[in-house]
């Protein structure tokens, strides 16, 4: 499975944006399943170990997306979400939701990405005799790509993403606010330091 | 009669289908996805919450998604 470099820039981006993980769906290639495009935040509701979509808005993703042309396999299939720490060991949790809710589809996979930048994906499949196998990661240099958009992709974090009241305090005690865009473009030094210093998948 | 309908289950499902008239929301889920359970579904017609009585119309847009998507970082 391959991000493109924008899709990867942009996980990383939201990864390390605030104190709490973050999901959303991988856009695909038309042509090209296993090519994602874009990384999109779904509403949620996180704290630093979790991330839950709000149901009302996976339904008004799936309807942008069909009134953008897409099919579901292109914008459903493939399920990222963020880990603290390094580990991106799938939970009890990601297991019961991967088998509950993308068990009905024809395949998906699930996506982790954990902070220290371990990287892991299973794609399972239901069409034939079925199953499921672990997948490489990797970032596709090969095609061109859009420019990255950080003021947009902290707007869609602020416009998304949730964080529980646990949250609300330790980013108060402890982050000087990376949530609005000014202080984020105060802070570009410090994010390009990290991007640069970026592994990539492992 | 024909409604937009939109499911996500086996290959995924966005388009035109035709229904018989007086169609409820209930039956075309039995119809359409018949052993799930509706509690891991959103049901909306025309972008709103629907009950599982409501007859569709022609021209409805119905649409199944998932519901409680969830992960954690640690078990
Ligand atoms: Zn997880």
């Amino acid at each position: 499975m391959r991000f493109s470099p924008l899709a990867w820039a942009k996980l990383l981006f939201l990864r390390d944006l605030g104190p709490t993980e973050v999901g959303g769906f991988a856009i695909s290639d038309a042509q090209d399943l296993l090519y994602l495009e874009d990384f999109v935040l779904i509403r949620q509701e996180c704290s630093p170990v979790t991330v839950a979509f709000d149901d009302d808005a996976v339904a008004e993703f799936f309807d942008a997306q069909i009134d953008a042309g897409r099919r579901p396999e292109q914008f459903a299939r493939v399920w990222v979400h963020t880990h603290p720490g390094n580990s991106a060991t799938p939970s009890r949790v990601d297991e019961e939701t991967f088998a509950r809710v993308f068990g009905r589809s024809d395949w998906a996979v699930m996506a982790i990405l954990a902070q220290g930048g371990q990287t892991f994906a299973r794609l399972q499949f239901h069409t034939g005799p079925g199953g499921s196998l672990q997948i490489p990661v990797a970032v596709d240099w090969s095609r061109p790509f859009a420019a990255s958009a950080w003021p947009d992709w902290n707007q869609e974090y602020l416009q998304n993403v949730r964080p529980d009241e646990f949250c609300h305090h330790q980013q108060i005690r402890e982050h000087a606010g990376p949530l609005s865009v000014s202080e984020m473009l105060d802070g570009l030094t410090e994010h390009s330091h990290q991007f640069f210093n970026e592994k990539g998948p492992t | 009669m024909k409604i937009l309908f939109i499911n996500n289950d086996g290959a995924g499902f966005a388009d035109h289908i035709e229904i018989a008239d007086g169609t409820t929301v209930e039956q075309l889920f039995r119809k359409r996805v018949n052993e799930g359970n509706p509690a891991d579904y959103l049901i909306r017609v025309n972008r709103q919450p629907a009950s599982s009585d409501q007859v569709l119309q022609p021209g409805d847009r119905v649409s199944f998604t998932p519901t409680k998507i969830e992960g954690a970082g640690r078990t």
